[in-house]
């Protein structure tokens, strides 16, 4: 994918380029807002990381909201020194897709960037979700593996149905907690392994090839690739 | 401070005193007006009486029977007090009477007059009534009043006395009254200097008379006591986020510096970074659980308070919970009275009930059980109540258990950094609740409070 990175300071920058050029993605980098607002506006990505304190006591989210204002539908992931959940509140509402506290573990930043582009890409309107013989029917709300049923529970289904939805892409621990169970903390404990243990054995268990990886110092992808 | 006090206590002492001197003549001038009237016009009752009585003889005797009438009566020499008498011709020549001669500032018109005389060297305050006779003759008829001046001269001394008198105890108030405000005064300022020279400690004096500036001196207390335990709280907190940090950050700070000495081979070298990682995530851990903090405590987020089950996420946070309780052995069970809707944060309450969930998870004993209940109190207040049947908290220990980075010796050996019920207290503080710890028989039983209307800051 092409990406966009708004950022201003060097190291930061660097870090983020060097790990997506690693994961096979092209990178344009601005150093500051009218740099990146040109770009964004004149050069097709697929995504933009925005920063939010740029030079000249720029904030990012005036450009966002600029953008926006232009009509561009383009996916934007916030980068940000600021965690109050206001500031968050308002990153979301200026028109950014998804938001990041600085620091971050770049594994996180890659996982979130993948799933805002399979998001915007993915406008399909499917009520099965099929991967290898795993397959999920949405409305029915019946899953079944090698035409076997799974039984599952709901929360369970909607975990299963997040990584279907991203498939072969990384999700992380913090992702699953956001978009599972809508909780935005940090439990101390291990739970959200645990739930996707017990996922695990319930799709994987008796079958030869496993679909759910643990991905490590990352998070889970549901895969059938070897 | 202690000029404009001395300023307005003079002033005080002198209004108060310029006020008691106008009521004292406000009340004597009349008093001694009238008093004087009413004297006068009786004397000049009596010696026109006299006067009267006089003329009827002259107009019945002639000249020389007034004459001896006038001698009868009139001692020769009068004394004090005497009746004063005295008859002359039309020029004003005496022809009787014990007066030596015709005073001269008396005028032969009939009429009443005051005048001094002289009587065989002695001076005399007199008041005479004239009288015209048939035939040019003039009567006079007087009274000594040297003897009421008595009488006057202490009116005056009074009146006198009584303003001095006024004026001393007036002084002598005001010196008394800047001296206790002064002293007071200096209390209070001498207090305060030495809370801004860094006592905290200190508080100010309370007479216990009740005065008005006891009230003063109790309320600023009260404030200097609150700013003491806030000051003292963060203290607290800043010596527990050194030690704590400083921690995870004297670990990462030894492990990277071992790396750049003994540099090992490279498979060991990205074990040891990644643990370089796992320790920085420790620490931004910390760091952000101290953000949400603060952020709870400046009362912020209840502007992005809604209407929330607190039920509904209490058995949320359970569900969560429940395959972490399965693995090690717990029974975890959810009770519920029906729904609780409270105006709340329901992230926030998210995390305080998953807090006590994990907590309670922690010190369960194997196969222990652990209670989440949600219900409504009698007062209308809604409380989430997570009992476990593990070793419980020392009574001793549990005001302390939610205190910053506070860790109990039951918590040795567990993860956690000792920030969960701080946040929980935090959060049950910011709806207006508490954080209650009891106990369970065996064990303990958390309940967190919710407020039934909404607290305003």
């Amino acid at each position: 994918m092409k990406v966009l990175l708004v950022e201003d300071n060097e190291r930061v920058a660097n870090f983020v380029k060097k790990g997506l050029v690693e994961a096979g993605h092209t990178i344009d980098h601005a150093d500051n807002g009218r740099d990146g607002m040109f770009l964004a506006a004149s050069e097709p990505y697929d995504v933009v990381v925005m920063d939010r304190l740029l030079p000249g006591s720029v904030d990012g989210l005036g450009i966002i909201a600029a953008l926006r204002k232009a009509g561009s539908k383009i996916p934007i992931l916030i980068l940000s020194a600021l965690s109050d959940v206001d500031e968050r509140i308002r990153g979301l509402q200026s028109g950014g897709d998804d938001y990041l506290v600085k620091p971050f573990a770049f594994g996180e930043l890659l996982a979130r960037l993948d799933a805002l582009v399979r998001r915007a890409q993915d406008n399909s309107a499917e009520t099965v979700l099929v991967l290898d013989d795993l397959s999920v029917d949405l409305l029915s709300r019946k899953v079944t593996r090698g035409g076997k049923p799974v039984s599952l529970q709901p929360r369970e289904f909607k975990l299963l149905e997040y990584l279907m939805r991203h498939a072969d892409q990384v999700v992380t621990r913090t992702m699953l907690l956001e978009n599972v169970w809508d909780y935005r903390f940090d439990p101390q404990t291990n739970v959200v392994d645990v739930h996707v243990s017990k996922l695990r054995h319930k799709i994987d268990a008796g079958f030869a090839r496993p679909l759910l990886r643990t991905i490590r110092n990352a998070g889970y992808m549901l895969t059938a690739d070897e | 401070m202690s000029r404009l006090l001395r300023f307005s206590a003079r002033n005080f002492a002198i209004g108060y005193v310029a006020l008691s001197i106008a009521v004292l003549v406000l009340f004597a001038a009349p008093l001694w007006f009238e008093w004087h009237r009413r004297i006068e016009s009786a004397r000049n009752e009596f010696l026109n009486d006299h006067a009267a009585r006089l003329a009827e003889i002259f107009r019945g005797e002639g000249v020389d029977g007034l004459t001896r009438a006038i001698n009868a009566q009139a001692s020769s020499r009068p004394q004090g007090g005497d009746r004063l008498l005295l008859l002359a011709d039309a020029s004003l020549s005496k022809l009787a009477g014990n007066l030596p001669a015709w005073p001269a500032d008396i005028p032969a018109a009939p009429g009443a007059h005051a005048s001094s005389i002289t009587v065989d060297g002695a001076p005399m305050r007199v008041t005479m009534v004239g009288t015209s006779l048939p035939g040019g003759y003039h009567l006079l008829v007087g009274s000594d009043v040297t003897r009421f001046r008595v009488v006057e001269e202490f009116f005056w001394y009074g009146l006198v006395g009584a303003s001095a008198t006024i004026v001393l105890l007036g002084v002598l108030s005001g010196w008394m009254v800047r001296r206790a405000l002064l002293s007071e005064v200096h209390g209070i300022s001498e207090t305060t200097s030495a809370i801004v020279a860094g006592n905290l400690s200190r508080r100010l004096p309370v007479p216990g008379n009740a005065h008005e500036l006891d009230i003063l001196a109790h309320t600023i207390n009260r404030m200097l006591e609150q700013t003491e335990q806030l000051l003292h709280g963060v203290r607290n907190v800043s010596n527990a986020i050194a030690h704590d940090l400083r921690t995870p950050l004297a670990e990462l700070r030894s492990r990277l510096e071992e790396l750049s000495v003994t540099r090992p081979a490279p498979g060991e070298t990205f074990a040891e970074i990644e643990g370089a990682v796992a320790d920085v995530d420790r620490v931004i851990g910390i760091f952000n659980a101290l953000l949400r903090l603060a952020e709870i405590d400046t009362g912020v987020r209840r502007s992005g308070f809604v209407q929330v089950d607190v039920a509904k996420v209490a058995a949320e946070a359970s569900e969560f919970y429940q395959p972490v309780a399965e693995i090690k052995g717990l029974k975890l069970s959810f009770q519920s009275a029906g729904a609780q809707s409270v105006r709340g944060d329901p992230l926030l309450l998210a995390q305080a009930i998953g807090n006590l969930i994990d907590n309670a998870l922690k010190f369960a004993p194997l196969n222990g059980a652990i209670t989440v209940a949600a219900g409504r109190r009698p007062g209308g207040a809604v409380e989430i109540a997570v009992a476990d049947d593990g070793p419980g908290i020392p009574d001793a220990e549990k005001p302390r258990v939610s205190q910053r980075f506070y860790r109990g010796d039951a918590s040795r050996g567990t993860p956690g950094v000792g920030l969960g019920l701080s946040l929980v207290e935090g959060v049950a503080r910011l709806h207006g609740g508490a954080l209650e710890l009891a106990d369970n028989g065996p064990g303990l039983r958390a309940t967190l409070v919710i407020s039934a209307e909404t607290p305003a800051r």
